[in-house]
């Protein structure tokens, strides 16, 4: 990444934003702090000198005490830095004790430079000047090491605030690389997804961050939107493939028909044999626009409540004889209060499906269950025969629009039954299962169980 | 009966104009939403047939908008939009049946002559007669010649629709629709099987038979003259 890409990286940007905010504030905590200890160091200072005032007050006793010079003295020889200044005169003005020139000083407190008092150095003096027995004493401080010290004490707030400063800008760059390398990804796999290929998806870490969930957000959608558009071309091909037959069997019907016409010979049967043609052409086209519509979730703002039970009550209510004409047994076993949130009139139109397959791809004798049953989470229904069932090999291809077993290739029927199951199975967020039930087949339903709070009963 | 049909496919227009022509009806048959809703609002007709995509204002406006001026003449619907939600919309914009293209002539027909002669709603009947059959819709009996039929919930229904529709023919389709809710084909005979059953009960002990079988049409219930 080049530095000028880095600095238009957002993560980059808040980290630099964060780092110069954490620098005016150490710069400003820390004016706060050294003003403080400058103002407490000044104190301490002027405590000191007060001190030393006040110790050698108490060897003055008259105007001729020697103890007071002495004392001076002594405090004189213990400084030979200069780092205190002593000036002693008597009355008269005459210098008894210095270790510095006899200079003017005001009395009382002062702050004096150091040039007044002839030493080399940056740092001024506190001096307080006072008389004991009516002696003048001038007694000084060294402000060098309050200085120094109040250096050291900004010194550190100035490492601290570089060292804060580089490690922000340093976890920036490092968040920043991070964010831009997962950021690149998805910008790759949006750009192919541009280019057409529906079938990228976004890198997901599964670490639940951020851009994980808006990357399984934006893969949902890509999901839904590849699920349309695979619909859409396979309704295309479908009806390219499937339409195409009968058409071509309408033609001749009408063609025979035109023929016959011509020779004087009755057209009546090859003309309702093509109105059959054609009625069966405009089933399969409503089938495959029903399937392609409900894949496309249309439906789905008019879910109600719909009871299971209520449903497949009904439906054995109708099929109960169809299926004793067909030689059949029919019976449903329903547990009560198997409510979901859905379309009744296509989950009625999904059962019958089922129920007429069983019907219409079984032999006689054939025992078919119905069943709705409630769990904890979940509406479990099924439709069971005791028919030929189908072979595990092509379980999953009978939900195929358009496929059709070999053997039923003689049945009537459009091989859009199951896949219209399947469509309104997806539709309600159900699992659907094709199993074994030795003999026969068993479809199994499972519905997420309707949603106690917000009723949607209309 | 007077019947406005407004489609703008000339062939099917023609076709269906000249189908209720031969069936005794008046038709007028006009191509544009705009001229329909003006004639629709202005005419007095006994059925209006309306197809969905219409130039210049469209099915499902035109019924609105008829609606909205006082028209309760029954609107019938025709499309070639075999969408799955657009009955309901067609219902909801104020139409009272629907019919989806392609169509058998016989299957609008018996659409039409439903809707034409649809009592008002207070003064739907409780008590249905034909001939010698007794629909009691209250207390859910059904008699024949003073003896009792036992029905099934069904059964009661699909005779109470035959029974309202008296000498009219019910498609197969119409029963389905109004009898199990069926919006869809169903692949078995579903309605064969549940006519036959109700015949067994309501004509076979019987010298008449009431419930005709119309051929290419669908069933027919009236007593025979």
């Amino acid at each position: 990444m080049r530095p000028a890409d880095l600095l238009r990286r957002t993560s980059f940007r808040l980290a630099l934003g964060g780092a110069l905010f954490i620098l005016v504030t150490l710069v400003l905590a820390s004016s706060i702090g050294y003003v403080e200890m400058r103002q407490h160091l000044l104190d301490r200072q002027d405590d000191r000198v007060t001190e030393i005032f006040a110790a050698l007050e108490q060897t003055s006793r008259d105007a001729d005490s020697q103890d007071l010079v002495e004392a001076v003295e002594t405090r004189i020889a213990a400084s030979p830095d200069h780092a205190s200044i002593y000036l002693l005169k008597d009355a008269s003005g005459a210098v008894l004790a210095a270790n510095i020139p006899d200079v003017w000083i005001r009395p009382g407190w002062s702050t004096v430079d150091a040039a007044t008092f002839g030493v080399a150095t940056d740092y001024p003096y506190r001096v307080f000047a006072g008389t004991m027995a009516g002696r003048t004493v001038v007694v000084g401080l060294t402000n060098a090491d309050l200085d120094d010290l109040a250096e050291i004490v900004l010194g550190g707030f100035g490492w601290t605030a570089l060292f804060a400063l580089v490690a922000s800008l340093g976890a920036g760059a490092v968040i920043a690389t991070r964010v831009q390398t997962r950021l690149a990804a998805a910008e790759a796999t949006l750009h192919s997804v541009a280019k057409g290929d529906l079938a990228a998806r976004l890198p997901v870490t599964g670490r639940g961050d951020d851009l994980d969930q808006i990357s399984t957000a934006i893969n949902a959608a890509l999901a839904r939107l590849g699920g349309l558009v695979e619909a859409m071309r396979q309704v295309s091909t479908d009806i390219a493939h499937d339409l195409r037959t009968p058409l071509n069997r309408l033609r001749i019907h009408i063609e025979t028909a035109a023929g016959n016409a011509a020779m004087g010979q009755p057209v009546a049967d090859d003309l309702a044999a093509a109105i059959a043609e054609s009625d069966t052409i405009g089933e399969t086209f409503a089938a495959l626009l029903r399937i392609a519509q409900i894949e496309a979730g249309a439906r789905r703002e008019r879910f109600t409540r719909v009871d299971l039970a209520d449903t497949v009550e009904s439906l054995a209510e109708i099929y109960a004889e169809v299926a004793e004409d067909a030689g059949m047994a029919f019976s449903a076993r329903t547990q009560s209060s198997a409510v979901i949130d859905g379309d009744k009139e296509l989950l009625t139109q999904m059962f019958a499906n089922l129920i007429e397959n069983a019907i219409r791809h079984c032999p006689a004798g054939t025992v078919i269950v119905c069943s709705v049953a409630v769990t904890a989470a979940s509406v479990v229904a099924s439709v069971t025969d005791s028919g030929p069932g189908i072979p595990t090999a092509e379980r999953e291809l009978v939900l195929r629009r358009l496929y059709r077993l070999e053997k039923s290739r003689t049945t009537p029927g459009s091989g859009l039954g199951l896949s219209l199951v399947k469509a309104v199975a997806d539709l309600h967020e159900a699992t659907m299962t094709l199993t074994d039930a030795q003999p026969g087949l068993r479809v199994c339903l499972t519905f997420p169980k309707a949603s106690a709070d917000a009723p949607k009963d209309r | 009966m007077r019947i406005l049909l407004v489609e703008d496919d000339l062939s099917v227009s023609d076709y269906v104009a000249r189908g209720l022509s031969e069936n005794g009806h008046v038709c007028d048959v006009l191509a544009d939403g705009t001229d329909g809703l003006f004639q629709g609002t202005r005419e007095s007709y006994d059925v209006i047939v309306v197809d969905r995509m219409l130039p210049g204002l469209d099915g499902l406006s035109l019924v609105r908008a008829m609606r909205a001026a006082g028209v309760k003449t029954p609107v019938l619907f025709l499309t070639a939009l075999g969408g799955i939600d657009d009955r309901v919309e067609g219902l909801e914009a104020g139409g009272d049946d629907y019919l989806t293209k392609p169509f058998a002539f016989a299957e609008l027909l018996a659409r039409v002559n439903a809707l034409a002669r649809r009592p008002p709603v207070q003064d739907v009947k409780t008590v249905l007669r034909v001939a010698d059959l007794e629909l009691d819709t209250l207390r859910r009996q059904a008699r024949r010649g003073g003896v009792s039929i036992d029905l099934l919930p069904k059964e009661f229904t699909l005779l109470d629709v035959l029974m309202r529709n008296e000498g009219r023919v019910v498609t197969r389709t119409m029963l389905l629709e109004r009898v199990w809710d069926f919006h869809f084909d169903p692949k078995t005979s579903v309605v064969e099987t549940h006519i036959s059953r109700l015949r067994a009960k309501i004509d076979k002990p019987f010298d008449v038979p009431l419930l005709h079988t119309i051929k290419n049409a669908g069933y027919s219930l009236y007593a025979p003259r």
